[in-house]
Order: C-alpha cells, then structure tokens, then sequence
C-alpha cells in the first residue's frame, strides 16, 4: 500500500498561510488534497475538503521529554485512511503561534501513521516585510523557519529589495537547508509546495553542509537559531555513531529542532541516511552512492549549537 | 450462527448502535449517509453524511443522532452547528433526556429542544472523548488533561481529577458507576476506582489499545489492540489490582471491535482479518466460539434484548448474527 504524502504548513499570522490555502484548493492541479486547518484559523475556509480540528498536544509518557504529539491529528488521519476513496495528499495548517515540532513529531511517535502516510515536508510562509519584526516579538517565527524544508518569502511587492535580501539572509542563517522562493499574493507552482520530499528518507540525494558557509554564515544576526553543516571524508564507526547521535539527543535533543545527514557507514556499501526532529531520530538505508563521493554530510539546525562540539563529537565517530 | 439480515452501507463501518427498544439499528460508515435499518437490517431510512467524515452516531429522543467532520449535529430533521470545529462523537445521557458532543474544547449538552445551557465550555484540553456516569445523568467524563477530568453539569470546576500525564484516547465508564477506564496513545489502560479516589496504570501492552469496554455489570473491563484481548476482572474490592487477567486468544490479527452482550454477558470480539469470537465467562474460565467473516471487523454492537449482534465490516457490509439454538 503506498503512503499518502502529508505536507504541513506554518506561518506566523498574517503571512499568507490562508491565500496559499485557497490557492491550493482552488487551482487545477488534478490531485485530490485533503485540508486540516486549525480550528481558530485567521479567516475560515469553508470547503468541502476542509476539515476545521483544534490543536490537541498532549505529551507523550514515553521517556522522551521533549515529546509532544497532536491527538486531534491522530484521529483524524486515522478516519481518513479508512475512507475507500483516499486522498492523493494530506495538507495540515497550524496556527500561527504554532511550534511545528509537534505535529512532525505525531508522524514520527504514531506507528499506524508512520505505515500509512509520509512527511513530505515542512512548508513555512513567511511575510517578507514583517519578518524582522516578528523574530523581534516572538520565538515561534524562527522556529517555523528552522523547521522548514521550503520557505514560501511572499509578499515581495511589499518589500524592498533591500528588505528582501536582508530578510533572506536572516532566514538563512537560522536555517540553511530551506529551500526559498519569493512569491507576492502566493502566486506559486502547487508543485513546489507539495513536492517537497523534507521527510523522505528514501529520496535523499544530498545534503549540502558548505550551503551554510556561502549564506548568512558571516551574516551578523541576533538569534540564537541557527544551522550547523559537517562534512566529512572516511567511514564511520557504525556504533560509535548511534553512541554519539543518541547521546546528543538524550542532552540536547530539546534544542535540535530538525537534523539531516548522509553517512557512509563502515561496512555498509550503501549510503546511510538520517534524520531527526528533537529526540526522535529515524535512519534507513539510502540506496547506492552511484558514483558520488563516498563521504559524511550532516547538518543541525537548532538553538544553542556548538559547531566546534558538534565537528568535534561527530569526528571522534570515524573509524 | 444464523444470520437474519445484513446490508451494505458505502464505506467502512466506524459504528453500529441499535436503539434502546431494538427495533433499529443505526449503521455509520466512515464517510456517505448513514443508514436506518430495522431488526432484520432492512433499510428504513438514508441521513445525510458530514462530508470530509462522519462521527460515532447515537439515538436521542426515539430519533437518530449523527455528527462528524462538518461541524454539523442532525437530530431527525433538525440540523445544529455549534461550532466551526469537527464533532467526533455524540452520546445520549443514561436517562435518555441530554445529548453530549465534543468540539474542540466545549463539550456540548443539548436538550430534546436544543437548549446548550448546561454545555462545558473552556475546558483545560480537547475533549478528545467522553463518557456518562451510567449512575447519575448529572455527571460526565472527559478525556483529556493528562488523563481524565470528571464533571457534574452545571458546576464550573470537575469534582474529581484522574491525572497520570497520559494521554488518553478513549474513556469508558463502568454500568455499575465505579470504574472509569482510560485507552492511551501509549499502550496502557488505567482504571480508576472512583468511590476510593484510586488510580490503577497497567502498562505493558503489545500495541496501543484500540477498544475497551466494561461488562454490562461492570464486572469486566476488556481491552484490545493486539490478537489477545486482554479481560480485568473488576468484582472484587480492589478490583484490577493484583488480579490476573484473562487473556481470550483466537484471533488472527489485531482486534479492532469489543463489545460485551448485556443481555447474555458475552463478550463479542473482532479482527482486522474478520475472525469473530464470542467468548463466553464461567468461573474465572471462559469458552469461546469462532467464526471467520469475509473481512475485517471494524465495530459490534449486540442487541439490548436478544443473543444477537450486528457485525460490521471494513467493507462497508453488516451482518446480523443470531446465537439463539
């Protein structure tokens, strides 16, 4: 049974979280998307594939302290999956003050859910004027920047292209993998939404951790998010690297918002990928390096990070 | 087994509910209209579906109760929307005369004529389930808050709270008013014993459970999830606690379905491949009876009066099947 792709979308209010919605469910785009939006969005949409459901987080009792899931998700996706006519793609909107770690963290905890869907990835709409003032005001609009895999920068006519560099380069220094695109009213290719691939470890090709050096790494900024990249030539240690990653997330895993990497792991002709969401790590194997460079990639973004510890402890892993 | 009737609704079964007099049996797919059938699963009558989903269904009133994904409440002709959000569940009081449904987090009470007064709102959580005091019309369960909060109507703070930091799906509370059961995301079920004010957590469970349901005279408390139903004697005066369940095996994947006869006692059980087993307690021993259906169990449901069952399936079919010689 194939898994239905699930992308979830964030956005501080205000951003345009609701135009791309109605874009989505408007267009022509031949998929069937099933939505559910917070039950306290900026403006409801009343459709018939809309399903309005309050945030439920509850915390799991399973050891991991950081761990909170969406009930409410659990439920509903749960139904959806019993319908005889599935959904070509599951699309979730959180709130706008809405840290995303839960609901990633729900695909993650669930077991029926990991079987039958798939994270797709985090889709983040950021208003391009605003920004700077709301990283000012809150922690939660970084956050659903360091969750992204794309960032939707829209409202670009209303910004300077001053504002938008600038704006650009803050989002990257708090997250270096995020794919942008500047978009004004969200005018977007639904494919670039939906496509994403954040979460699939089967469709990992590559991590680029140099991607931080050439954006924002020199850029002055205030917050204390941002994106550590390693690269690595050798092998690793099967086990000293499952020491190593476990460790960290047991202490810091709080902090470690979303950790990707590509390893090539003594002993294992294949390429070994990885990735985490606080203290929940998931690995499997990434299929066949295919001519490219045998070698280690990994990238952390998160709050606090040592990138000297972090090279340091992740160097101690090579055989 | 004879069967007497059976019909097919158009999507997988979420819920079966025969009316206090038996005479019909309402038949809640997961999505499309709900059917109205009689005793022998003859359709009466087609309701309008809540579109994206449908919820658990109820009678109320000598009239069917259907919700879901829409917002929506139909009770007979009249439609209510109380809210933008979801509404998952609705559930007659003990007494008949109030209508319960979770949205978000206010929990709904409506009377025969529509009037909310009595409804919980601003709760601490999403009620993400609840469950009636058998006992007392007054008082009602909600699960939620790291557990479950227990609330009388009309008062602003619950009388009592059973909170072990869980997160609980499902609360069920026993016939006899003692037991209040909790199914977490975890796989553990706790039982609290409400007149002692005494929580009782059993974890350990091979997967998260999917049912629960206590015996007619609250002797029983069952919980599936796995292909072994686990059944907790609940008669003696600490209940659970210390005792040893019976473990019912004999299904051949995880069991989706319980649902205990309060006519005959039985037990009534269902997998996900369509092994039904009617388990009958003797003595601290039980004996169980096999049947395979063509595919997956997705809800029971017996009469209230007869050794009979309405079976219903991920296919979207229902079965009746009578035990009477």
């Amino acid at each position: 049974m194939s898994r239905i792709p699930v992308t979830i979308l964030t956005g501080f209010l205000g951003a345009g979280k609701t135009t791309l919605l109605n874009r989505i469910l408007g267009e022509k785009h031949g998929l069937r998307i099933a939505v559910i939006e917070n039950e306290f969005g900026e403006i409801g949409i009343d459709h018939e594939l809309v399903i309005n459901a309050e945030e439920e987080l509850f915390e799991m009792n399973n050891g991991c302290i950081c761990c909170t899931v969406r009930g409410d998700l659990i439920r509903i996706l749960g139904n959806l999956m019993k319908r005889r006519d599935k959904f070509d793609h599951i699309l979730i909107e959180t709130t706008g003050l809405a840290d995303p770690g839960p609901v990633v963290q729900t695909f993650f905890v669930d077991e029926e859910l990991r079987e039958q869907t798939v994270v797709n990835g985090v889709v983040t709409v950021v208003d391009a004027h605003h920004f700077s003032r709301h990283v000012g005001e809150t922690h939660e609009a970084e956050e659903q920047v360091a969750f992204a895999d794309v960032i939707i920068l829209n409202k670009c006519d209303l910004a300077t292209p001053g504002e938008l560099e600038a704006t650009e380069q803050r989002i990257r220094a708090i997250n270096a993998l995020a794919v942008i695109h500047r978009t004004t009213r969200a005018e977007i290719d639904i494919k670039k939404v939906l496509e994403v691939g954040g979460f699939n470890l089967d469709r990992a090709t590559e991590i680029n951790p140099h991607f931080l050096d050439a954006h924002g790494h020199h850029h002055h900024h205030h917050s204390d998010i941002s994106s550590v990249g390693i690269e690595a030539e050798g092998e690793c240690d099967g086990k000293k690297l499952n020491d190593w990653i476990s460790k960290l997330v047991r202490d810091q895993g709080q902090d470690i918002f979303r950790m990707k990497g590509i390893f090539a792991v003594k002993g294992q002709a294949d390429r070994v990928v990885f990735q985490g969401v606080h203290m929940l790590i998931d690995a499997a194997s990434g299929g066949p390096w295919a001519g490219r460079p045998r070698k280690n990639s990994l990238v952390f973004i998160g709050r606090k990070l040592d990138r000297e510890a972090l090279t340091s402890g992740f160097r101690s892993c090579l055989s | 087994m004879k069967s007497p009737g059976s019909i097919t609704a158009g999507d997988h079964l979420l819920d079966l509910k025969w009316n206090p007099e038996g005479t019909r049996l309402l038949v809640t797919p997961a999505t499309g209209p709900v059917l109205v059938t009689d005793e022998a699963a003859a359709l009466l009558e087609e309701l309008p579906g809540h579109g994206m989903g449908n919820g658990s269904s109820a009678w109320f009133a000598g009239e069917p109760v259907t919700c879901g994904y829409d917002g929506k409440i139909h009770f007979g002709s009249r439609e209510w929307k109380p809210g933008r959000g979801m509404i998952e569940h609705v559930r007659t009081s003990p007494d008949g005369s109030l209508l319960a449904a979770g949205q978000g987090k206010t929990l709904h009470i409506f009377d025969v004529a529509g009037s909310d007064e009595k409804s919980l709102r601003d709760l601490p959580t999403v009620v993400s389930d609840f469950a009636w005091n058998p006992k007392s019309p007054a008082e009602i369960a909600t699960a939620g808050a790291g557990g479950a909060l227990l609330w009388r109507l009309g008062e602003k703070e619950p009388f009592a709270r059973f909170d072990w930091g869980g997160a609980s799906l499902q609360v069920r509370w026993s016939n006899d008013g003692r037991w209040l059961a909790t199914a977490d995301q975890t796989p553990s079920v706790h039982v609290y014993d409400i007149p002692k004010d005494t929580p009782l957590n059993m974890e350990g469970f091979e997967s998260k459970v999917r049912a629960l349901a206590f015996s007619a005279d609250g002797k029983r408390l069952a919980t599936a999830g796995s292909p072994v139903v686990t059944v907790w004697p609940c008669a003696s005066s600490k209940g659970p606690d210390g005792a040893r369940p019976i473990l019912v095996d004999g299904s051949e994947s995880e069991v989706q379905a319980l649902d205990f006869s309060p006519f005959t006692g039985q037990l009534a059980t269902g997998d996900g491949k369509g092994t039904l087993l009617v388990v009958t307690f003797e003595k601290g021993q039980f004996r169980r009876k096999r049947v395979r259906l063509d595919s997956g169990i997705s809800t029971l449901a017996w009469h209230p009066s007869k050794p009979l069952m309405a079976v219903g399936h991920e296919s979207g079919s229902v079965i009746l099947l009578s035990l009477e010689a």
